[in-house]
C-alpha cells in the first residue's frame, strides 16, 4: 500500500537499496582472500550482516540479523508472489490484496482483528508498519520496540492464516487504489512514460504490466479472484521471515517455531509465467508528447539477466553500473555533463533482484539548446567505447573498492539490511550471495564487464529483445521529432 | 555500549523504567568550538552534521532567489588546489559523503565517512568550508542542473501547489520566495555572489555542530578545531517575524489532471507555548499518524476519497504553522474540503477519548528509538535539537511533557489552532464546477509564482 510501494511500483526496486550500493562488507576484505588457492572451507570469510538462517518444518525460512544498537526490531514477511504471478486480465490483484490484508485478519487464540486494527495496534505500541508489492513479491513489515515482538509475530502469522475484508471495505479500498493510481501515474506524465516503456520492452511478459494494475481491471476486480490469489500463494512454505534488531538468532528462531511453525505447509503451484516472443520488425521507439513536459527526457531500456538467471553476469552488470554511474566522477556524468556539457543529467541503473529478466535503464536530460538526437548519439558512443575498449584496471579497482567500502554503511541501519536480504532471497538468491557479496564483486574482471556490455548493451548488434528508446517531449508540434526514422508520436492516455 | 544494557532492561520491564534515550555528551574543543556527541563504536562510521544559524535562503534577494541553495550546491565542487572533478573524485573514491544544503533559516553541512578514511574526510570538509573555489564552470553546471530541476517539476502538481502556498501564505516576507530559485533569478547569480555569501554567512559564531559514531570526545575536540577552527565571526542580517497571510481564502491553479492536489496551511503553535506538546498529541490524532488518524479514518478508510491525507505542525524561526496535504479526484474536492473542516471542528468541539490519548502518547514516546537507528540520523537529531535551542536533556523533558498531557490540554490546543477560518487553501487541478457552492470562494491564479 502504502508509502514504500511508491517507487517500487514505478521503477521496481529503486528504493530497495540496490545490492550494489548498499550491501556491505565489514573491514577485512582483501584481494588475497579471493586470489588464494587454499580450499574453500579453510578460508575465514567475513559476513556483511552476520545474519543466521533457519527453516521451519513447514518450509518457512527465517533469517535473523542481530543488531543491538537500540531496543527495537524490524519484522518483515516476504511472500514469493507479486504482480507477475497474476492471471492475465486481472492486473493489480497482488497489490489490491496487499491493501485488503489491513482490513481484517485472523489472530491465533483471540478474536480476529477488525479492519484497520492491525496498524492501529502497531501505532499504539510505538511502532510503524506498512507493506509493498513488486512484480515478484509482496512484503509486510513492522518496526517496533522489541518487547512487543511476540504479539506482532502472532498478528502477522494470523494474517498468513486468513483475511476477511468486509464487502463495503473492499469497495472503499478499490476507490483508494484508484486514487493511488491517479496520484502515482495518471497525474504524472513521467510515470505514464515509464509504464509504457516497460510495456514495450516486455511484450507478453507480466513485467510489461503495471504493478498497481490497469485502471479498467482494478475497477472490475472481484473478491473471489483476490481470495484465490491469496489462497494460492500466501503459505508458510512460500514466505520468508526476516527479523533485524535487538534479538539473538536463537531466541528469534524459538519464537518463529512457536508462532509461525504451527501453520500448515500448503501445496504451491509452479511459478510459470508467459515469456516474451522474439517479435520480428518490432517498433523499438516510444515518443510521447505532453503539455506538462518542459524538460525532455531520453530513456533506453535494455533487458539483461537477473542475478537468479546468471550470478556472474549480474555482478558484472553491477560493476558496470558503478563505473558508468557511481557518482560525479564516473564515466557518464564526467563525460556528458562536466566535460561535453551535452546533458544536464545522465544515469544508468541496473538491479538484478528480480525473478525473470532484469532491466538496464540508460537515461539523460539534454542541456539547454542541445538536441536529443545528438544526446542519443553520444550515449551510444559511450556504450561503443565501453564495448570496444573495455574498462581500465584502475577504473575497475576504484569501482570495486567503492562498492565494497560502501557496504559498511549498509549495516548502519535497522530496516535496511532486512530489505536487502529479503529482496535477494525472495528473488531466488541465497543468504551467502548477500553475506559474501563483497568477495563476489572482488572477483569480477575487466573482461567480465566488457563482455556483459557487449552482450546486452550493444548498439551495433541485434539483441534478442531490442532495446527500447523512449523520448518524453514537450508539446511543440513545430519541433522536429528526434529521429527521422520514426516520426509518429505515440498517442496515449496522456492526452485527455 | 549502553544500548545493549538498555535492551535487556526493557525486556524485563516492558516500557516502564526508561533511562535517558541517548547519552549525549557536550564537547568543547581546545579552540572553544562546541558540539554535541553520541559516541558509538559498533560500526566504523562517523557522521558530523553542522549548521550556520540565520544563514538560510530567507536572506536571498528577490532577484537572486535561490542564492543560498546554489552556494550549497557549488561548495563541494572544488576547493583549494582541487578542481571540481578532482574534489568529487576524492570523495567518491573514499566513499565520503560531504554535502551542503540551505533551509529557509540556516545553512547546513553533512559529513559521513568510514573511520579508515576519516583524516582525509576532515581535511576535505575543512577545505570546502573555508576555501571553496566557486569556479565559474561549477556555478554554470549547478545553475543548469537547478533550472533543469525546476522545468522537470512543472509536471509535478505537488511541487506546483507548494509554490503557490508559499507565495500566498508568506506574502510580503522572504519566506514567500522560491528557495530553489527561479529560472531567471538563477541566471542573475554570479561567482562573486557566491563568494560574498560565503564570506558573510559562514561564521564561527553562528556555527552549530553535532557528531555521532566511531569517535571519542577527545578526538572530536581536535577534529572540531581542524575543520572549523579558522572560521571568522560574522553578523547575519535580521529577518522579521511573520503572520500567515490570506487566511480564509482558497486559490486554484488550473491544470488538466484527473486528481486535484490540496494543501492547507494555518497558524500552528510556538515552541514556548504551554500547549506545545498537547498540540503534538492533537496533531497525531488528527492527521499525523497516517493509519489510524481521524482524517485517514473518515476520508480514506470510510469513503475511499484519497490515497493519503496527513497533517503536520512545523516551526520555522519566524513563523509556525499547521499544514495538511492530500489529493482526490476533481469532482470530490468540495466534499473533501467540507470533511476536513468538519474534522477540525469535531476536534475543537468534542474531547478526545482516553484511548486516543493513551495510544498517541504511547506512539509519540515509544517510537523515538526508531528514529535513532543509524549514525547519521542520530547526528541529525542532535543538530536539530541545538538549532531549535533545546536543552541537552530535551528528549527526556519531551517524554515527561507528553506523558503529562491531559484530554483538556488537547482540547485547548485544538481550540487554539484548528479554526477553519484561519485556513489558506491551495488547489492544483481542474477548476470546480460553477454550480458548486465552493466555486464562488475560489480565486483562480493564472501564473505560477516564483518559477519563471
Amino acid at each position: 500500500m502504502k508509502q514504500l510501494s511508491f517507487l517500487i511500483v514505478l521503477t521496481c526496486c529503486a528504493i530497495l537499496f540496490p545490492l550494489n550500493l548498499a550491501v556491505a562488507a565489514p573491514q577485512p576484505v582483501k584481494n588475497e582472500v579471493v586470489a588464494t588457492t587454499a580450499p574453500e572451507e579453510s578460508i575465514e570469510r567475513t559476513k556483511v550482516f552476520n545474519s543466521e538462517s533457519f527453516t521451519l518444518d513447514n518450509g518457512m525460512q527465517v533469517v535473523v540479523i542481530p543488531n543491538f544498537r537500540a531496543p527495537v526490531v524490524t519484522h518483515m514477511v516476504w511472500y514469493k508472489a507479486g504482480a507477475a504471478d497474476e492471471e492475465f486480465g486481472h492486473s493489480g490483484i497482488a497489490h489490491f490484496l496487499e491493501h485488503l490484508a489491513f482490513k481484517g485478519s485472523d489472530l491465533p487464540g483471540a478474536a480476529p482483528l477488525k479492519p484497520g486494527e492491525f496498524s492501529k495496534i502497531i501505532r499504539s505500541i510505538g511502532g510503524n508498519d506498512n507493506a509493498f508489492t513488486s512484480h515478484d513479491y509482496t512484503a509486510y513489515f513492522q518496526s517496533i520496540p522489541v518487547a512487543h515482538l511476540d504479539m506482532v509475530m502472532r498478528m502477522e502469522a494470523g494474517r498468513m492464516n486468513g483475511i476477511m475484508p468486509p464487502p463495503a471495505e473492499i469497495e472503499s479500498e478499490r476507490d483508494v487504489v484508484i486514487e493511488e493510481r491517479k496520484q502515482r501515474i495518471d497525474n504524472d506524465p513521467r510515470a505514464q512514460f515509464q509504464e509504457q516503456m516497460a510495456s514495450k520492452a516486455f511484450v507478453n511478459h507480466p513485467y510489461g504490466k503495471p504493478i498497481i494494475g490497469w485502471a479498467n481491471e482494478i475497477k472490475k476486480m472481484q473478491w473471489p479472484k483476490i481470495k484465490e490469489f491469496y489462497d494460492r500463494w500466501y503459505a508458510p512454505n512460500n514466505a520468508i521471515l526476516v527479523i533485524s534488531g535487538a534479538i539473538s538468532p536463537a531466541e528469534a528462531f524459538q519464537k518463529a517455531i512457536e508462532i509461525y511453525g504451527v501453520l500448515p505447509r500448503e501445496s504451491l503451484p509452479e511459478r510459470k509465467r508467459p515469456q516474451s516472443p522474439v517479435v520480428e520488425n518490432a517498433d523499438s521507439q516510444l515518443i510521447i508528447r505532453h503539455p506538462s513536459i518542459r524538460e525532455p527526457i531520453i530513456q533506453i531500456l535494455y533487458r539483461a539477466p537477473s542475478a537468479r538467471q546468471n550470478k556472474t553476469e549480474a555482478l558484472a552488470l553491477q560493476v558496470l553500473e558503478e563505473i558508468m554511474d557511481g557518482g560525479p566522477s564516473s564515466r557518464l556524468y564526467r563525460s556528458l555533463v562536466s566535460e561535453k556539457k551535452i546533458a544536464s543529467s545522465v544515469g544508468l541503473s541496473y538491479s538484478g533482484d528480480v525473478w525473470d529478466d532484469a532491466s538496464v535503464w540508460l537515461f539523460a536530460t539534454p542541456a539547454q539548446n542541445q538536441s536529443l538526437k545528438n544526446l542519443n548519439k553520444v550515449l551510444q558512443d559511450q556504450l561503443n567505447l565501453l564495448i570496444e575498449k573495455g574498462v581500465s584496471e584502475q577504473e575497475l579497482s576504484d569501482a570495486k573498492t567503492r562498492m565494497i567500502d560502501s557496504a559498511i554503511y549498509a549495516r548502519d541501519s535497522l530496516a535496511g539490511p532486512a530489505m536487502i536480504i529479503g529482496q535477494a532471497l525472495v528473488t531466488g538468491l541465497t543468504l551467502d550471495d548477500v553475506e559474501f557479496w563483497p568477495y563476489n564483486i572482488e572477483a569480477i574482471t575487466a573482461q567480465d564487464v566488457q563482455a556483459v556490455a557487449a552482450k546486452y548493451l550493444n548498439p551495433k548488434q541485434t539483441l534478442q529483445y531490442p532495446a527500447i528508446t523512449g523520448f518524453l517531449l514537450p508539446e511543440a508540434p513545430e519541433e522536429k521529432p528526434p529521429s527521422e526514422e520514426n516520426p509518429q508520436p505515440a498517442r496515449t492516455g496522456a492526452q485527455r | 555500549m549502553r544500548f545493549v544494557f538498555f535492551a535487556f532492561l526493557i525486556f524485563l520491564l516492558p516500557l516502564t523504567a526508561r533511562a535517558e534515550l541517548l547519552d549525549i555528551k557536550p564537547v568543547t574543543s581546545p579552540g572553544g568550538i562546541k558540539a554535541w556527541l553520541v559516541e558509538d563504536h559498533t560500526i566504523p562510521v562517523i557522521a558530523i552534521e553542522f549548521g550556520f544559524r540565520d544563514a538560510g535562503s530567507a536572506n536571498d534577494p528577490v532577484e537572486k532567489q535561490g542564492l543560498a541553495r546554489l552556494v550549497a550546491n557549488t561548495m563541494d565542487e572544488g576547493a583549494g588546489d582541487l578542481n571540481a572533478q578532482a574534489f568529487q573524485k576524492e570523495l567518491q573514491d573514499q566513499v565520503i559523503t560531504l554535502h551542503f544544503d540551505a533551509t529557509r533559516d540556516y545553512f547546513s553541512g553533512s559529513l559521513k565517512t568510514l573511520s579508515k578514511n576519516k583524516d582525509r574526510a576532515f581535511e576535505l570538509a575543512h577545505m570546502a568550508l573555508t576555501d571553496p573555489r566557486f569556479d565559474r564552470e561549477a556555478l554554470v553546471r549547478m545553475r543548469q542542473a537547478n533550472q533543469s530541476r525546476i522545468r522537470s517539476s512543472l509536471s509535478d502538481p505537488e511541487w506546483m501547489a507548494a509554490r503557490l502556498l508559499n507565495d500566498k501564505a508568506y506574502a510580503g516576507h522572504p519566506y514567500a520566495l522560491n528557495s530553489g530559485g527561479t529560472l531567471s533569478s538563477l541566471e542573475n547569480i554570479t561567482t562573486s555572489d557566491l563568494k560574498k555569501f560565503h564570506d558573510t554567512m559562514i561564521g564561527k559564531n553562528n556555527l552549530v555542530v553535532a557528531a555521532a559514531g566511531d569517535i571519542t570526545a577527545e578526538e572530536l575536540g581536535i577534529v572540531l578545531d581542524k575543520i572549523f577552527g579558522t572560521l571568522q565571526d560574522i553578523t547575519p542580517p535580521e529577518i522579521a517575524d511573520l503572520t500567515l497571510q490570506n487566511a480564509g481564502k482558497t486559490f486554484l491553479f488550473a491544470k488538466d489532471i484527473p486528481q486535484t492536489v490540496i494543501q492547507i496551511i494555518q497558524p500552528g503553535i510556538n515552541r514556548e507555548a504551554p500547549e506545545y506538546h498537547a498540540a503534538q498529541v492533537m496533531n497525531f490524532i488528527l492527521g499525523a499518524s497516517g493509519f489510524g488518524s481521524r482524517l485517514t479514518e473518515e476520508i480514506r478508510e470510510k469513503r475511499g476519497l484519497t490515497y493519503g491525507i496527513y497533517t503536520s505542525l512545523f516551526n520555522l524561526d519566524h513563523v509556525h504553522g499547521l499544514t495538511l496535504g492530500t489529493s482526490t479526484r476533481t469532482e470530490k474536492v468540495p466534499e473533501m474540503l467540507n470533511l476536513i473542516r468538519a474534522e477540525y471542528q469535531r476536534m475543537i468541539d468534542t474531547p478526545i477519548t482516553q484511548k486516543e490519548l493513551m495510544d498517541a502518547k504511547s506512539y509519540l514516546v515509544g517510537s523515538l528509538p526508531l528514529s535513532l537507528t543509524s549514525t547519521d540520523k542520530i547526528a541529525e537529531m542532535l543538530l536539530s535539537l541545538q538549532l531549535e535551542n533545546l536543552p541537552i536533556d530535551y528528549l527526556d523533558v519531551r517524554e515527561k511533557e507528553i506523558q503529562a498531557t491531559t484530554i483538556e490540554n488537547v482540547s485547548a490546543a485544538a481550540r487554539k489552532i484548528l479554526s477553519p477560518k484561519s485556513m489558506t487553501t491551495i488547489l492544483v487541478g481542474q477548476p470546480l464546477p460553477k454550480d458548486n457552492p465552493e466555486f464562488e470562494a475560489v480565486e483562480i491564479v493564472d501564473t505560477l509564482p516564483n518559477v519563471e
